[in-house]
């Protein structure tokens, strides 16, 4: 595990400045990602699983966001490490879409209004593989011109882009043939009935599942090796999610490529995920083996969670709903923020941000109960009831 | 009708339908809306968001009504609420046992086959609880009766209002409460919901969306109702603050002896919470029962693919059944069973018809979807398809005979030059009829066979198309 992995973060922090004051949106969160393995990252509103992913790919706005601290790793073919946090934003765009590529909750925001799918999806091509469209056409990409090059990346305008057309005839023709094979291999690789047809589509013409199917193939167009997922199918009905959650299982088998769940239905973790990481109020809590950590659960917030699921074997009004609500990340205390929800919480909760320890095989906890009043720094008698392991 | 209030004790199903005391009953009930093009805004077509729904509600129990997204289900419970004035059909409310089946018999009559004391019946039960033709006096006790907490807690409490407005605008409405004893009452309400008098004073915007879906519960609460419609209560909340919401809910039901119809697409939820259950697809009840034997024993396909779909906690997951597709046009909705075009279990006789033939042109891989030139349809059942080539024309003849629509026509289609004739077997629009004791399902093949189809192993399914 420590050897093969392909992205590690460690200890990043996002920081978000308001009028109010700095929101700690992330906090000192650390994870690896195994080639190949998808890693699901679990977590109500506002826990801070979007701003996490969002960071890999340095798409948080700064300002106001502020990356505050830890690296973000990722491994080249090659063995070398990239840290995206230090890199150039060149080094950023070329990762983006090449290497690590995302997927969004609402593929009806994702996607452009005003562009047919077909121009959409070219313009990954055009960005990552222009060298593969222009052999694919049979032309020498080291001798391709400006206006060759500009053509196919839809950078010229109306009259310009005719006026090629028709004074370079065979070249435009060959490129575009080049492009719309590319993209309608990219579409139909996602197993999406008449490519042709959607490629002149507008977004506003396709179903939601449909959308989603182009912005998977969007995604997977340039063979990633790391998937992130955003809430891939909270906006689709559970027909649609189930096969929505089937081709990415589907493709990701087919490249092998590693995928990041970010989810707030920790049901989907069982079917989807190999490993687990559960947040709350920007830090990890809990990660693990999705299996082991679902059948025992060891973080209060997970068991929590978890007894909150309506399941029909639980008499009716007998839920086992977390009282209170998440806490505010404007200037949080220096403590475990979720003890002002934990049954188990005592005086040393409130004092000390407990460490996400490792307590059994490939899981790691962070709940006080688990740690020693040596490591804790808290006063013995303070602490909360140990932990059965 | 509050007399009549006694809940079947024993709590039977068999014909519950028309034994027991009822919130609401639904007849036939239809909302269509047009569509307009042009420049004319002629009338070209409507979509049948509610397309003969017949539902009772029964008191003091939950009934869940699941469906997709757009199978108008938010519809129904618009109707009920009687915030959409139905196309057609009939709302009946809090109609007791005998009353029922006065409705029965005498919606079957003519107006020229009554009798002058039929008429006379007839006159006062319409006067006295049908939606639409009721007296003002009843129509206000109605609106008093029947609230409606909606899914957006945001969207639906004013935000220039503070709380004191917005679960007092009932009561200043309906009521004669002022001042003091109004704001007595507020508090008394917000605490009903697990907030306190502190809340009074501030504005939806410093309420955390749990909280809001509170205040819109009190809001509901406000007149005493008998009869909540929740429309997907919980669907923006997150788990944990759902399970305290549906805790609530229970909570509530047991003291103040509330019935519910919980609309929600969350089928956890809905399995949790509702006693029966009425699975809906394009504007149609597919299914009704009992939510635990809806779910161990689907009766129909749609309501199987729906149960299997969801992810779960526990269980190995074996998807077999799946819906292929997309949801249909519901300007036109498909012949027969509704569900045919995307079943995993369709036959022949599931309705197989001329719009299935289009489609299967227009999906198929080659040069076929490009093709067609015309439709000439008689009706849904008859149509020549004209084609621009005659080689084309013959290619599909034959496809479609090989495709999985080839059992269903009643003359196999032949190339005639450049256009084919298809003629399919008429089948009837799909009922939902009872199978079992209380169990209704309007798949046309479980009705013959009393359960669900088998599925083949090898039956084309198409990709999503």
């Amino acid at each position: 595990m420590e050897q093969d992995w392909l992205l590690r973060v460690r200890n990043l922090s996002v920081r978000f400045n308001s009028r109010k004051g700095t929101v700690h949106a992330v906090d000192d969160v650390s994870f690896d990602i195994a080639a190949g393995e998808t890693l699901a990252l679990v977590g109500e509103t506002g826990c801070g699983k979007s701003v996490t992913a969002r960071s890999i790919l340095r798409l948080v706005p700064e300002p106001p966001g502020q990356y505050w601290s830890g690296q973000i790793e990722l491994k080249n073919s090659d063995g070398s490490v990239v840290d995206i946090l230090a890199a150039s934003m060149d080094k950023v765009l070329e990762i983006r879409g090449e290497r690590i590529s995302m997927i969004f909750q609402d593929p009806g925001k994702a996607l452009n209004p005003a562009l047919p799918i077909g121009r959409q999806l070219a313009e990954v091509f055009a960005q990552h593989r222009l060298e593969m469209i222009f052999s694919d056409a049979g032309l020498n990409f080291s001798t391709a011109t400006k206006l060759d090059k500009k053509f196919i990346m839809q950078r010229l305008n109306r009259v310009q882009s005719s006026a090629y057309a028709l004074l370079r005839k065979a070249r435009a023709s060959a490129l575009e043939k080049a492009m719309a094979n590319a993209v309608e291999q990219a579409l139909a690789d996602t197993g999406i009935p008449n490519p042709q047809k959607v490629m002149i589509s507008y977004p506003h013409q396709l179903s939601g599942g449909m959308k989603q199917r182009v912005m998977i193939a969007q995604a997977l167009a340039c063979d990633p090796d790391l998937l992130i997922a955003d809430e891939p199918t909270t906006a689709l009905d559970v027909t649609i999610q189930a096969r929505i959650l089937k081709l990415i299982r589907e493709m990701q088998q087919k490249r092998g490529m590693a995928v990041l769940y970010i989810t707030h239905d920790l049901s989907l973790v069982r079917e989807f995920a190999d490993r687990v990481a559960v947040m709350y109020a920007g830090r990890i809590v809990e990660t693990g083996e999705s299996l082991r950590v679902l059948e025992r659960p060891r973080h209060p917030y997970t068991e929590g969670l978890l007894g909150a699921i309506p399941h029909r074997r639980t008499p009716r009004g007998e839920l086992a709903a977390i009282p209170g609500s998440v806490p505010q990340l404007l200037n949080p205390p220096a403590q475990c923020h979720f003890a002002s929800r934990c049954k188990w919480a005592a005086e040393a909760c409130k004092q000390v941000i407990p460490t996400l320890l490792p307590i059994e095989n490939g899981r790691l906890v962070s709940c006080l109960r688990f740690e020693e009043a040596t490591q804790s720094g808290a006063h013995e008698d303070l602490m909360p009831a140990r932990a059965e392991l | 009708m509050r007399d009549g209030r006694t809940l079947d004790s024993n709590g039977f199903a068999l014909d519950a339908q028309t034994q027991s005391d009822a919130v609401v009953t639904l007849k036939d009930v239809q909302v269509h809306y047009p569509v307009k093009e042009g420049a004319l805004q002629r009338v070209t077509g409507h979509v049948r968001a509610v397309d003969g729904v017949d539902l009772t509600i029964q008191r003091g129990k939950t009934l869940g009504l699941v469906g997709e997204s757009g199978c108008g289900k938010t519809t129904l419970g618009r109707v009920i609420a009687g915030l959409v004035r139905p196309t057609s059909g009939q709302v009946w409310m809090g109609l007791s046992p005998e009353e029922q089946q006065a409705v029965e018999r005498l919606s079957s009559l003519s107006p020229a086959d009554m009798s002058a004391e039929d008429k006379a019946l007839w006159q006062s039960l319409m006067s006295q609880s049908l939606l639409g033709s009721m007296s003002a006096d009843n129509r206000d006790k109605y609106r008093r009766n029947c609230q409606v907490v909606f899914q957006d807690a945001f969207s639906s409490l004013n935000p220039r209002q503070l709380v004191r407005d917005i679960v007092g605008r009932p009561l200043r409405v309906h009521t004669s409460l002022r001042g003091e004893e109004l704001d007595l009452r507020v508090v008394e309400l917000l605490e009903k919901v697990g907030l306190s008098g502190d809340h009074l004073l501030r504005y939806p915007h410093q309420f955390s969306g749990g909280q809001r879906q509170r205040i819109s519960i009190a809001r509901a609460l406000a007149l005493n109702p008998e009869f909540v419609i929740l429309d997907e209560p919980t669907s923006a909340l997150d788990v944990s603050v759902q399970a305290q919401i549906l805790n609530l809910l229970v909570e509530l039901q047991r003291e103040l002896d509330l019935t519910y119809l919980f609309i929600t697409h969350d089928l956890g939820v809905v399995q949790h919470t509702a006693d029966d259950l009425a699975v809906m697809y394009l504007g149609e009840i597919v299914e009704y029962g009992p939510t635990d034997s809806v779910f161990d024993n689907p009766l129909h396909p749609y309501s199987r693919v729906l149960r299997d779909s969801n992810p779960t906690l526990e269980g190995e997951k074996v998807r077999k059944w799946e819906l292929s597709g997309t949801v249909p046009n519901p300007i036109d909705p498909p012949r027969g069973c509704r569900l045919h075009p995307r079943c995993p279990a369709a036959d022949k006789g599931c309705g197989w018809a001329v719009a299935d033939a289009v489609a299967l042109a227009e999906d198929s891989e080659s040069a076929i979807g490009d093709a067609i030139r015309g439709v000439r349809s008689q009706n849904g059942f008859a149509a020549e398809i004209e084609f621009t080539t005659s080689e084309l024309a013959n290619e599909f003849a034959k496809a479609a005979t090989e495709s999985r629509l080839g059992e269903s026509f009643k003359i196999t289609p032949q190339a005639n030059g450049t256009s084919v004739n298809f003629v399919f077997q008429t089948v009837d629009a799909a009922e939902l009829r009872q199978v079992e004791e209380g169990r209704w399902t309007s798949c046309i093949r479980t009705q013959d066979s009393g359960q669900l189809p088998v599925l083949q192993i090898n039956s084309k399914i198409k990709k999503e198309g």
